[in-house]
């Protein structure tokens, strides 16, 4: 057992405790948005863990070479990447299809955003035609 | 609630039947009979490291042309099922700028992966099957993120055809030189890539067998995904 294998088991060991976390925020928190706060965010970070943790404890073993690093950095780098975006994706389908915030929730700016948005169209519509007159 | 019981009885019948049936076979023990030969032979007779791909390109090719044929079946009755004078997209809301800058980004990546999967057939996992699905996973993304896309539908039907008459002319080739369809002439006849088994350069005609099979099934698979998402319109 050397540095890289005690760096790696180390590395592998957070990122099961995160993906522990992920799983644990599934189930404690009250709505699907904080749901998707809780588990994308340590469900990232558990996977980057975990992968990086695996190239990093084969490199210290006899039969690991650094072809397991760039793999798993690969991998990785695509995760870190796609993970972010997916969660945004489901989250704003979840707000368009009009699922609840928890009623806890004392601040709804991008419903606002969209009532001011929709206010200023039916009043800028009269006013078009106004002009064109 | 009759109806129910009578499933879940039924069912639970042909489980315990099935059960039965396979308990009599052995589980983790040494029963080999055919595929240890496919072990013993697979480097020299097709030059491949990869067993799965030689046996299903190789030892059994008639099969994957099958599968393909199948899969240019599926597409065709899709398009033939869906079949309208006038269809268009009639998707109305655009993906956020995070999904379609994520998109632009990352779908050259996923087809540089598609087709890493199928070349690299004779060594790594996966092979033209799985390579063309991720392939025509990239063409799913760019549906998805953007309202007015479409794939270019006069070279994706030439490419499909093309590759659908590739493959069965590499069989052809083999037939004349070799006496029977599908017969592997690069690796019997010629040798390629005898002395570097395991790099790139070798396998015999697998990896150009599963370049073709992962062309033909991403424009398959996105020629599909095209069909089923058009909508009639009205004039």
């Amino acid at each position: 057992m050397n540095a890289l294998t005690a760096i790696g088991e180390a590395l592998v060991l957070i990122g099961t405790f995160f993906y522990f976390l992920s799983a644990l925020g599934l189930i404690r928190m009250p709505d699907v948005y904080n749901r998707m706060q809780t588990s994308t965010k340590s469900a990232t970070l558990g996977s980057l863990g975990v992968m990086v943790g695996v190239g990093i404890w084969a490199l210290g073993t006899d039969f690991g070479s650094a072809a397991w690093l760039t793999k798993t950095v690969v991998i990785a780098i695509f995760l870190l990447l796609t993970n972010p975006i997916s969660a945004h994706a489901l989250i704003r389908a979840a707000y368009k299809r009009g699922i609840p915030l928890w009623e806890g929730s004392v601040v709804d700016k991008y419903r606002e955003h969209i009532e001011a948005k929709e206010r200023e169209e039916v009043e800028e519509t009269p006013a078009e035609e106004g002009g064109e007159e | 609630m009759l109806k129910r019981a009578l499933a879940i009885i039924s069912l639970l019948l042909i489980g315990y039947w099935i059960a039965q049936g396979l308990a009599g076979v052995p589980f983790g023990q040494d029963r080999m009979l055919v595929a240890q030969y496919y072990l013993d032979h697979v480097k020299e007779q097709t030059g491949a490291v990869n067993a799965v791909t030689a046996i299903v390109v190789n030892y059994r090719g008639f099969d994957t042309l099958g599968e393909v044929t199948v899969l240019f079946i599926a597409s065709t009755g899709v398009g033939a099922l869906l079949w309208r004078r006038k269809k268009q997209r009639t998707a109305k809301t655009e993906g956020s700028i995070v999904l379609t800058t994520g998109t632009r980004l990352l779908v050259p990546f996923v087809m540089l992966f598609g087709a890493y999967i199928f070349i690299h057939g004779h060594l790594t996992p996966g092979g033209g099957f799985p390579g063309g699905a991720t392939i025509a996973t990239a063409f799913l993304l760019l549906y998805m993120a953007f309202t007015a896309y479409e794939i270019p539908h006069k070279a994706f039907e030439k490419t499909e055809g093309a590759v659908g008459m590739a493959y069965v002319l590499v069989g052809l080739i083999g037939l004349v030189i070799g006496g029977y369809f599908l017969y592997d002439w690069i690796w019997q006849d010629w040798g390629f890539g005898v002395d570097n088994i395991g790099r790139l350069l070798s396998g015999g005609f697998i990896p150009i067998i599963y370049t073709i099979i992962g062309l033909k099934v991403g424009t398959e698979l996105s020629g599909i995904i095209d069909n089923m998402l058009k909508e009639e319109v009205s004039e």
